[in-house]
């Protein structure tokens, strides 16, 4: 009987807990939280404790499969990835690099996102990859980058514990990242105050010292009164507004259109709840300010995360420890493939693909010249397959078909593709429009690093052999890239990839495995393997030199009610699954727990229409409609509605809106019209 | 009835003792015969049956042993007399000498890393040096090496001293009336029952459902969990209804419970569930008058109740 103890990360959320698998001759039989991880300390949420129920499960892929006639049939690699590599080959010769697209995945390791990246870049030659950052925190890359110079979490979890004041906007936290909402109530009890700011009445809210409800979509709105309150009340920090930002003035005019009575009007907030919410910011000493989703899913999303930061700069609340704007990113490592630049416009380390000294120093490591023109989102890319310029389409471990806002056109799009390669560990509902499937390696059966949402650089560790055929998703790009004549692909490890990662990055440079395996901690900007780390970003100076003030409007979400479809539907997600749920919906325990989609209806409007509480309704609104069980509760106001969007069987983004926000090109899940109806 | 508790032994079990019996509101006296607790755990590599390493499980609980306001560590001290009776004992500590000011002492170790005297300690494995905590007097030839170097280190402060500060001290009587620190239990105990549920309702509120308590139990061991019962707990809901959840765990461990903490340690609310299990426990020994382990009897009670009673019926015998 052989045991052992391997610590890895936890696959889910982007608190980045790490934790022991425990292996028994040679199968994972359990997972054990490690007391000495600075960010679990022991402590787990239900899905880090379930995180090995869906490695050994049965409806895993273990061979490549090719459509023939419209089924599917067993191949070996060697067949499987000569037909991809020819395919692609002809479609790149006949149509152009740019016929083809790329979507990188936030499930993967930071070495594989890298290698996916150079694949597209260095091999086919064309800037469309993407990732699903653009569905959750696209708008903080692009608003965060604009007002700071740096699109990442300025401060780290552990932190949170000593902060005076916490301001949570637009995030279920409790249920989505329960270790930071565990620092959140530690903050608590050591006297700290909470604001919470969402449309439902999260969990979270029993905490909170001020809870605003407000309609869904008017955060810039409420965001701008509350600085009117802290201007007009002088709760401002004056000597760092001076010394350390520019565009003050602009906004000081901008937030006076928006005095309390107006706030009222539209968001629905009360004026002395926001004056109470005013005051215990600007008067904390360290105030930090977290959000996610309700904050980045808009069409306003980028205004939304610019007037987040203005109100932390507003309030000096920048650059120290326990302050700070805080994303929480959903997945373990969207930060780090955004780091490894599986988007279309920038390189590993967010340099510029338009910048020609960074290009240049990419193209001389890969011996290739690169493609300046900046590349397609994931909407566009769905857009431009059904306009039919983009051809082939490789999915590396996502799920469009169930992630993506208004599902019947993104099946209609990945149906007009002539060729879709889909790499992933289960049969999703992607995988069932593919041409060829390629079986990956879960998070156990490989080595790499996942970078957690407050920068942390974490490694995962390899526990058992690949499942079946599968192999890891790097070995997989490599070999495809080898046999399309790409060069510099002949990695022998992970390993190999983060050595050229440190090369070409320099917020990477100093971040080797040698130091993660020593135990190390490190968060980047991390510059030379002597550099501790940075916890907190902007200390003494902002990233791009001075904080930059940007004053916005407040915007009318894409989509509003009428009389037609007189509710609002907001989505999100559920404590017991995680996203698309292709790995959570696997384990027992998780699924016991949540089985199925609900509607979240307000008793006022269920009272109205004669709805009961478990009724199945029929939702519509102007893309599609579900069918859907009931679930009566004040959580929501009247005039809202909520549905997790987890669930294949009813599935929330068949409803949602397409509508993107301008910059950042997030489209908009958090608001939409629909309508409720009893089933005919 | 004192307010204090001597511990003899500051092995793991020793530590452990005084931790919890000083969270719950004693005055702890841990009294250890050699110079630091730490006992035969901290020899060891792994711990079966979890193969966790041993010095991560005690360091964290010596550190704590060591700062806890409730606990007097009478290190490098042994009892010699014990009298009096349950309730009042009197025991007389003999505390040796340790050659250090242990309120000065910065652990710093150069006192043990100096060269000793031309005749000195050969006889030590050939190495020259001793662990001047516990200087063998016969061998000691008086150098000052020790003082020399423990003076350059830390300057002024410094902690050592040829000659011992105390030679001997006699705990003659622990004090009567020293005033303990307020622990959770003491609130709790104050509380009448409706300030008791809105208390647990409070700390209950904060439960993410993560099982934590439950997978990591050391005792919890059923096949089939009434926690999974959906006519007990209901399925998806978020925190969980009050108060049954929790309930259920309590009462169906009172009987086994031994307060190992590791519920409360991995509860990501910070719930305190290992005072809910020292309640519960409180509860079994005033209803039932049973201690767990203490009753020989007991095992063989339990095996003639389930053979007579209906659950036998049922397939199950024992």
């Amino acid at each position: 009987m052989n045991s052992d103890f391997v610590l890895t990360a936890c696959p889910f959320c982007g608190c980045g807990c790490n934790f022991y698998l425990q292996i028994l001759d040679s199968k994972i039989v359990g997972v054990i939280p490690c007391n000495t991880d600075e960010i679990s300390e022991g402590k787990l949420c239900i899905k880090g404790r379930n995180a090995d129920k869906f490695i050994k499960h049965k409806d895993r892929l273990t061979s490549p499969l090719i459509r023939e006639n419209g089924q599917f049939r067993q191949a070996s690699w060697q067949e499987a990835l000569d037909l991809v590599s020819q395919k692609l080959g002809e479609i790149k010769q006949k149509f152009g690099p740019d016929a083809i697209g790329f979507l990188s995945s936030a499930k993967c390791t930071n070495e594989e996102n890298f290698v996916l990246m150079k694949l597209a870049r260095a091999v086919i030659g064309t800037n469309n990859v993407d990732h699903c950052a653009r569905l959750c925190h696209a708008s903080t890359v692009v608003g965060l980058m604009s007002s700071f110079g740096s699109g990442a979490m300025t401060n780290s979890i552990p932190e949170i514990e000593n902060a005076d004041c916490i301001f949570v906007i637009g995030s279920n936290t409790f249920e989505q990242h329960p270790l930071v909402a565990s620092r959140i109530m530690k903050a608590k009890e050591n006297g700290a105050k909470l604001i919470v700011v969402d449309p439902r009445r999260v969990p979270l809210m029993d905490f909170a010292d001020v809870f605003l409800q407000i309609r869904p979509g008017t955060d810039v709105c409420l965001l701008n009164g509350l600085m009117n309150v802290l201007i007009s009340r002088n709760w401002i920090n004056v000597k760092f507004i001076s010394e350390r930002t520019e565009g003050f003035e602009d906004l000081k005019e901008k937030v006076k259109e928006y005095p309390p009575d107006r706030i009222k009007r539209i968001t629905g907030v009360a004026p002395e709840d926001l004056e109470r919410a005013a005051r215990l910011y600007g008067e904390a000493k360290r105030a930090m300010i977290l959000y996610a989703m309700g904050i980045t899913q808009h069409i306003s999303g980028t205004d939304n995360v610019r007037s987040c930061a203005d109100l932390a700069m507003l309030t000096g609340n920048v650059g120290r420890e326990s302050t700070g704007v805080n994303p929480l990113r959903g997945q373990n490592n969207v930060q780090g493939a955004c780091d490894m630049g599986a988007l279309p416009n920038v390189y590993s380390g967010y340099q510029l693909v338009t910048d020609k000294q960074a290009a240049k120093k990419f193209e001389k490591s890969w011996a290739v010249k690169l493609p300046s023109k900046p590349g397609l989102t994931v909407s566009e890319m769905l857009e431009a397959a059904y306009a039919g310029s983009l051809k082939a389409m490789y999915i590396m471990g996502e799920n469009p078909m169930l992630s993506d806002p208004d599902i019947n056109h993104v099946k209609s799009c990945l149906e007009a593709l002539d060729f879709l390669v889909v790499q992933d560990i289960f049969p999703s509902e992607t995988v069932k429009l593919a041409d060829v499937v390629l079986p990956a390696s879960s998070f156990a059966e490989k080595e790499g690093t996942f970078t957690a949402t407050d920068r942390r650089v974490l490694r995962v560790r390899k526990a058992i052999e690949p499942i079946g055929e599968s192999k890891p998703d790097w070995m997989i790009i490599s070999e495809l890239a080898q046999r399309m004549d790409g060069r510099r692909f002949d990695y022998s490890s992970p390993e190999d990839i983060m050595k050229e990662i440190a090369t070409l990055t320099p917020t990477y440079s100093g971040i080797s495995y040698a130091r993660l395996d020593s135990g190390e901690v490190l968060t980047w900007p991390c510059p030379t393997p002597e550099h501790p780390g940075t916890k907190f970003l902007h200390q003494g100076e902002f990233t791009r030199g001075k904080g930059h003030f940007i004053a916005v409007d407040f915007r009318e979400p894409a989509e509003m009610p009428d009389e037609e479809f007189p509710f609002i539907l907001t989505t999100g997600r559920l404590m017991f699954q995680f996203h698309t749920g292709t790995m959570t919906r696997k384990a027992p325990s998780l699924e016991k727990e949540a089985s199925k989609g609900f509607l979240e209806l307000n008793p006022q409007d269920a009272q109205r229409l004669g709805i009961e509480q478990g009724e199945r309704v029929v939702v519509k609104s102007r893309r599609g409609e579900i069918e859907i069980d009931t679930f009566v509760s004040d959580k929501v106001a009247p005039g809202v509605v909520f549905i997790p969007f987890h669930f294949a069987e009813s599935p929330a983004n068949v409803l949602t809106i397409g509508e993107l926000d301008p910059e950042a090109k997030i489209p908009e899940f958090k608001v939409c019209a629909v309508n409720v109806c009893k089933r005919k | 009835m004192s307010d204090s508790v001597l511990v003899i032994g500051g092995g793991i079990a020793g530590i452990q003792a005084s931790i919890d019996l000083a969270n719950m509101g004693f005055h702890v006296y841990l009294v250890e015969k050699s110079p630091s607790i730490g006992g035969r755990m901290a020899q060891l590599d792994k711990t079966f049956p979890t193969n966790d390493c041993a010095m991560c499980i005690l360091a964290p609980k010596m550190f704590e042993a060591s700062q806890h306001p409730n606990i007097e560590l009478l290190t490098y001290s042994q009892v010699e007399e014990v009298s009096g009776q349950v309730g009042k004992f009197r025991v007389k500590v003999r505390r040796k000498a340790p050659y250090v000011d242990w309120d000065k002492c910065t652990g710093c170790g150069e006192c043990t890393q100096t060269e000793l005297g031309e005749d000195g300690f050969k006889e030590l494995n050939g190495e020259t040096w001793v662990d001047r905590i516990e200087i063998d007097e016969q061998k000691c030839i008086q150098c000052g090496d020790c003082v020399r170097a423990c003076v350059e280190e830390n300057n002024e402060a410094q902690a050592m001293t040829n000659i011992a500060f105390e030679r001997r001290k006699l705990v003659e009587t622990l004090p009567e009336e020293k005033s303990a620190k307020e622990t959770l239990m003491h609130e709790i105990a104050r509380m009448d029952e409706s300030d008791r549920r809105d208390f647990w309702q409070k700390e209950l509120m904060k439960c993410m459902k993560c099982y934590g308590c439950r997978e990591v139990c050391p005792l919890c061991v059923c096949d089939e969990c009434e926690m999974d019962d959906p006519q007990w707990v209901a399925p998806g809901l978020v925190p969980p209804d009050y108060p049954l959840f929790h309930l259920i765990r309590a009462y169906h461990l009172a009987d086994i419970c031994v307060g190992c903490g590791a519920c409360e340690a991995t509860c990501p609310a910070g719930i305190p569930l290992l005072t809910m299990m020292h309640l519960a426990c409180l509860d079994r020994d005033k209803i039932f008058d049973y201690v767990p382990g203490l009753d020989e009897q007991a095992k063989k009670r339990l095996i003639d109740h389930l053979n007579q009673h209906p659950i036998a019926a049922r397939g199950v015998r024992v």
